[in-house]
């Protein structure tokens, strides 16, 4: 069966600017992805390539199998959005507004499928309240409702959980497990809050800079953790040295003056550092990086977390000290 | 019920239903009262005979329709790209065709509005109701499809261009380009150059066509190539905004 969202090698430009560079993400049925990246990464624009509202340069986004750009439209309905601004009309009621959405992806639903819908996202009290006297957090719940209205297979939701206070957070990281699980919805979740990506997801992609610097499932990523080293670069890597890119020593990311490396598990360091020195690699220090999520996509996205004390110094000679 | 209609029926609850859209209707009120009242007041516009009045009275009626079709059609794209709700549209099952047409049946809606408005005017300034038939079959015969002409226009550029109100400034001006050779004077209509933009320029076509129809005692049937061209233009419109909502690359469609 073919996975209700495959994206490869994906670069975009906009206008005359390259917004994404190599962008990769997979979402399977059944599975919370986590789409995380610093603001501009370029998340919001994988969104709109993935639902076939922008032409790739190059590479390619598969929805359920097909080029969203060629696919049916009835094969959108399969996709739920909640987008980062809800975008909800004012002046209807929360169940009429559904029940106008439900008509736009070709299922109409009766009054039964609206109270069902809202009480899901836990709005049943409020079905015949105007959305411009809805509060941040209800319109957020109303967005999800929106998203959910013709039973997609694959729901998309860029930072669903701004403006929802814990109960809510709590109740909508909830129903997401819920779907994936229960329902074999495979969801895509674009955030910035880790904790919620350390509770609900099983697979992670973190953008940086329009690139994707990460992407597995979350517990393999975590793992490997303690194999991961920052190094401190003179001059700049010689081309050569790409074969590092090959396990056992894997770059992850690499920016003017560093690099972030990941050795593979029986790999011993200084090993490692002598075959990059010996490759070129004009390696000044090296720090190993800190465990957990956190550490893991401030170090993916080029921040820096709490420094941690070198590891090795390479003396003026190349020699590990 | 189609996705079409829904949405067309969402876009008219939008003029009819929201505050904005009920401060447009009022503004359009205020304005044909105004004129009205300049009609029956002004010494020099008192000369004018009931059928030249209601042609007046039907041409400022096109026009208002006309602006407040731009200013739905910018709404219905950039408006709604700026307020987030665009993306959710476009992610949608509908159809382009059907989100489209959809759009510019809302605009129809509120035209229908425009027209049920303005025809107690036409019958005040008109007197007695003289000449009210013909005004109401121009309007809804010519108007129609200059207003929604101007309507799928700014929703084009709507689509195209970055922001609401640059869209909003470029579908006025055209507007205002469209309406130019009427505002110039009869001298440069007379031209050779007049006269072949006002051949080919629809909102001419429309008032020339109620001109002759209301003042002239002309038939409908003379006027057919004038309806043809407001037609026309109305296709091209359409056209063009339904190419606008197609992706293409470098251009992001609704972020």
């Amino acid at each position: 069966m073919a996975l209700p969202l495959l994206i490869e090698g994906l670069r975009v430009r906009r206008g005359f600017r390259t917004v994404l560079h190599d962008v990769r993400l997979r979402v399977a049925a059944g599975e919370v992805c986590g789409l995380l990246g610093p603001n501009g990464a370029g998340k919001t624009t994988t969104i709109a390539a993935a639902l076939g509202l922008l032409v790739p340069e190059t590479g390619h986004v598969r929805l359920f199998g097909e080029d969203p750009l060629d696919a049916s439209d009835g094969m959108r309905a399969r996709v739920g959005l909640v987008p980062e601004r809800d975008g909800l009309t004012d002046w209807m009621t929360a169940a009429d507004y559904l029940q106008y959405w439900a008509v736009l992806q070709g299922r109409p639903i009766g009054p039964e499928g609206v109270t069902a819908l809202l009480s899901e996202v836990g709005l049943d009290a409020s079905p015949d309240l105007l959305t411009a006297r809805c509060s941040q957090g209800m319109r957020r719940r109303l967005a999800v409702a929106r998203a959910l209205v013709a039973g997609p297979e694959l729901l998309i939701l860029d930072e669903p959980t701004n403006g929802l206070d814990p109960r809510g957070r709590r109740r909508l990281l909830g129903l997401l497990h819920r779907l994936a699980r229960q329902r074999g919805v495979g969801v895509l979740l674009c955030t910035h809050l880790l904790g919620d990506v350390e509770r609900v997801c099983d697979r992670i992609a973190v953008l940086a800079a329009g690139r994707t610097v990460a992407e597995g499932p979350l517990q393999d990523l975590l793992g490997r953790g303690g194999n991961r080293y920052r190094l401190r670069l003179g001059g700049s890597v010689p081309k050569m040295a790409l074969c590092v890119d090959s396990a056992p020593v894997r770059l992850l990311h690499q920016t003017q003056g560093e690099a972030l490396v990941e050795l593979g598990a029986n790999v011993a360091p200084e090993t490692a550092w002598r075959a990059l020195l010996f490759a070129g690699w004009p390696i000044q220090e090296v720090r190993r990086e800190a465990g957990g999520l956190e550490a893991l996509y401030l170090s993916l996205t080029g921040a820096r977390a709490e420094p941690q004390p070198a590891v090795a110094d390479v003396t003026p000679d190349g020699d590990l000290a | 019920m189609s996705p079409s209609a829904a949405i067309a029926r969402y876009e008219g609850g939008e003029i009819l239903a929201s505050p904005r859209g009920l401060a447009w209707l009022l503004a359009a009120a205020a304005v044909l009262s105004s004129f009205a009242l300049l009609l029956i007041g002004s010494t020099e516009l008192g000369l004018l005979d009931n059928a030249q009045v209601v042609c007046g009275m039907a041409g400022l009626a096109v026009a208002l329709g006309a602006v407040i079709a731009a200013v739905m059609g910018v709404d219905a794209m950039a408006g709604e790209r700026e307020r987030g709700a665009l993306l959710p549209l476009l992610a949608t099952a509908a159809p382009r065709r059907s989100i489209l047409l959809g759009k510019l049946g809302g605009q129809a809606l509120a035209w229908a509005a425009m027209v049920a408005l303005a025809a107690p005017y036409l019958w005040a300034v008109g007197s007695t109701g003289q000449n009210l038939g013909m005004a109401l079959l121009g309007l809804v015969l010519f108007g129609t499809p200059v207003v929604l002409a101007a309507g799928a226009g700014a929703m084009a550029l709507g689509a195209l261009l970055h922001s609401a109100r640059a869209a909003l400034v470029a579908s006025l001006i055209t507007l205002l380009l469209a309406a130019s050779p009427l505002l110039l004077g009869p001298s440069l209509r007379q031209s050779a150059l007049g006269r072949g933009f006002d051949a080919v320029n629809p909102f001419s076509g429309a008032i020339n066509a109620l001109d002759a129809m209301i003042v002239d005692g002309e038939s409908l049937l003379s006027q057919g190539w004038k309806l043809t061209f407001a037609v026309a233009w109305l296709m091209v419109a359409y056209a063009a905004a339904l190419g606008s909502l197609q992706p293409r690359a470098g251009r992001d469609l609704a972020t």
